[in-house]
C-alpha cells in the first residue's frame, strides 16, 4: 500500500472513531432521557419526541428526529427496559403508548448515579493550533481571530436567545443557556492567554514522540 | 453612516527614550446607532482612545471627527459643548453625587446646562421609568443596588439627549446578573433609542451584547469582529480575508 492511501486509511478510521463516540454519547443521552420521560409517565413516540424537544428549549438547541425516538424506543424495548402499554387511537393512526419496565428504572437510577465527564483535553482547536504553528504557511494568529469570531458569533447568538427568555416560567431552559455561555467565556478566556502567549509557543518545537527501537534487535548483539 | 471616525489616530506620553505610543495611527469607523465594544489587554490603548474620542485628551498626531467635524478644528468652548451635548459618559464607578436623590443625580448635567429644574427632572425621571427606576426616584445611592445605580448613571448619561455614549468598563463593578442587566440595557439604548454606544471592556460575556468587537493591541487594531449580520457579509470569509489585510 502506498504510504498516502496509508495516512488517508488512518484519517478515516479516525474520524469513523470519533462520530462513533459521537454517536454514542449522543444517543446514549437521548436514549436516558426518553426512559426518564417514560418513567416520568407513560407516552408515545411523538409525545416523547415533542417532550424532548420541549425539555431542552426546543430545536434550535438539541434536534431529534421522530424517527430516532422510534428507533431507541425499539432499542429499549428489545433490551427489556420499555414495553408497550397499550393503543390510542384518536381518528389517525394508532399510537404505540410506551411505560418503563423495572428493568429500565434500574438502567435510569445507574444514570442518576454516575458523574458525566466531559474530556475537554480532547480538544480539535488545539490541534490545529499546534499544527498551525509548525506547517509552512500556518498561520496561528490568523487561526485564533477566526475562533475568536465564531466563538463571540455563537456568545451574541445565545445572549440573544437568553435575552427572549422568560424567566418566570423557562428557568430551567435559561440554566441551560447560562451553561454554554460559561463554556463559551472561558474558551474565550483561553484564547486570551493562548493569544498572549503564542510567540512563546511557537519557540517550543511541538512534542516529538520518544525514539524507541522496534522489532528484532539486530543480530550480533 | 458614519458619526465616530479616526484617522492615522496617535497618542504618545511622554517624549524621548521613555516615551510610550499608546495609540498609534489608529484608523477606525463607528456608525449612527452602532454598539461597538472595544476590546484588549490592559495597556492596549483602551481607554486612551475612549479619551480621545470624547475629546477629553488631545492626540499627538491624527484626527478624530465626529459627524465628519475634526475634533481639532474646534475651539476650547465648541469641544465643551460637543462634550455636553453630543456625548454622553459612563464610568465603572458610577460617580452619583451621594446627597442628591436618583433624579436629582440624573438630571443634573441638564440643570447645570441651564435647564430649569422641573424640566431638567421631568426628563430624568423619564429616563430613570425607561430604566425600570420608576419607584427609586426619590432613593439616595447608598439605599440602590449597584446595578440600579448604574442605570441611574446611564440615565443621567442620556438626559441631555446625546447621539453618542461613550462607556469605560460600565459593568466592571457589577457581579454577573447586574452586568448582564446593564449590557442588555446598552444595547437597548443603541436599538431602541438610536444611540451609538461605545464601551470598552475586558468582559467577553458583556462584548457580547454588542453589534461588532473592535480588538487592540500595542495601540493599533489588530481585529474587528462583526457579531449581528450587515447585508449578509457577515461570514467566516470576510472575516478571514479581513484579518489577512490586517495582517498586512
Amino acid at each position: 500500500m502506498n504510504p498516502l492511501d496509508k495516512t488517508s486509511n488512518l484519517v478515516n478510521n479516525l474520524l469513523q472513531w470519533k462520530l462513533i463516540t459521537w454517536l454514542i454519547v449522543k444517543f446514549m443521552s437521548v436514549r436516558n432521557a426518553i426512559l426518564g420521560l417514560l418513567a416520568h409517565r407513560p407516552r408515545h413516540g411523538y409525545e416523547l419526541h415533542d417532550a424532548f424537544e420541549a425539555m431542552v428549549g426546543g430545536e434550535q438547541n438539541w434536534d431529534i428526529k421522530p424517527a430516532q425516538v422510534y428507533t431507541t424506543l425499539n432499542r429499549l424495548e428489545k433490551l427489556g427496559f420499555v414495553i408497550e402499554d397499550g393503543v390510542k387511537q384518536e381518528g389517525g393512526p394508532e399510537k404505540h403508548i410506551y411505560a418503563v419496565t423495572e428493568a429500565g428504572r434500574a438502567e435510569l437510577h445507574d444514570w442518576f448515579n454516575k458523574p458525566l465527564l466531559s474530556d475537554r483535553r480532547r480538544d480539535e482547536f488545539f490541534l490545529k493550533l499546534m499544527l498551525s504553528v509548525v506547517v509552512k504557511d500556518g498561520d496561528p494568529h490568523k487561526l485564533i481571530y477566526i475562533q475568536r469570531a465564531g466563538l463571540y458569533k455563537e456568545l451574541h447568538a445565545i445572549t440573544t436567545q437568553r435575552r427572549q427568555t422568560d424567566p418566570k416560567t423557562e428557568l430551567a431552559y435559561i440554566l441551560l443557556l447560562d451553561q454554554a455561555v460559561m463554556h463559551l467565556e472561558a474558551d474565550l478566556r483561553w484564547l486570551e492567554m493562548v493569544e498572549a502567549r503564542l510567540d512563546e509557543i511557537s519557540r517550543q518545537p511541538i512534542p516529538e514522540p520518544v525514539e524507541r527501537p522496534r522489532g528484532r534487535p539486530p543480530k550480533g548483539e | 453612516m458614519s458619526i465616530v471616525k479616526t484617522e492615522q489616530l496617535t497618542k504618545v506620553y511622554g517624549k524621548g527614550a521613555t516615551a510610550v505610543t499608546a495609540l498609534n495611527h489608529l484608523n477606525i469607523n463607528i456608525n449612527v446607532g452602532e454598539f461597538v465594544a472595544v476590546m484588549g489587554p490592559s495597556g492596549c490603548g483602551k481607554s486612551t482612545l475612549l479619551h480621545l474620542l470624547g475629546g477629553l485628551d488631545r492626540p499627538s498626531e491624527g484626527k478624530v471627527l465626529i459627524e465628519d467635524v475634526s475634533i481639532a478644528d474646534m475651539s476650547d468652548d465648541r469641544l465643551t459643548e460637543l462634550r455636553r451635548c453630543k456625548m454622553g459618559f459612563i464610568f465603572q464607578f458610577f460617580n452619583l453625587i451621594p446627597v442628591l436623590s436618583a433624579v436629582e443625580n440624573a438630571a443634573l448635567p441638564v440643570t447645570l446646562d441651564g435647564v430649569k429644574p422641573a424640566e431638567a427632572k421631568a426628563k430624568a425621571a423619564e429616563w430613570l421609568e425607561r430604566f425600570g427606576l420608576g419607584d427609586r426616584l426619590a432613593h439616595r445611592p447608598d439605599q440602590l443596588s449597584g446595578g440600579q445605580q448604574q442605570r441611574v448613571a446611564i440615565a443621567r448619561a442620556l438626559v441631555a439627549e446625546p447621539a453618542i455614549i461613550l462607556a469605560d468598563e460600565p459593568t466592571g463593578n457589577l457581579d454577573t446578573r447586574a452586568g448582564d442587566e446593564i449590557a442588555n440595557l446598552l444595547q437597548d439604548v443603541s436599538q431602541q433609542y438610536g444611540r451609538t454606544v461605545i464601551m470598552v471592556t475586558h468582559d467577553p460575556r458583556i462584548a457580547a451584547y454588542s453589534d461588532r468587537i473592535i480588538f487592540l493591541k500595542d495601540g493599533k487594531v489588530i481585529d474587528e469582529t462583526p457579531l449581528t449580520s450587515v447585508d449578509g457579509q457577515n461570514d467566516q470569509t470576510t472575516i478571514a480575508d479581513r484579518v489577512r489585510e490586517l495582517g498586512d
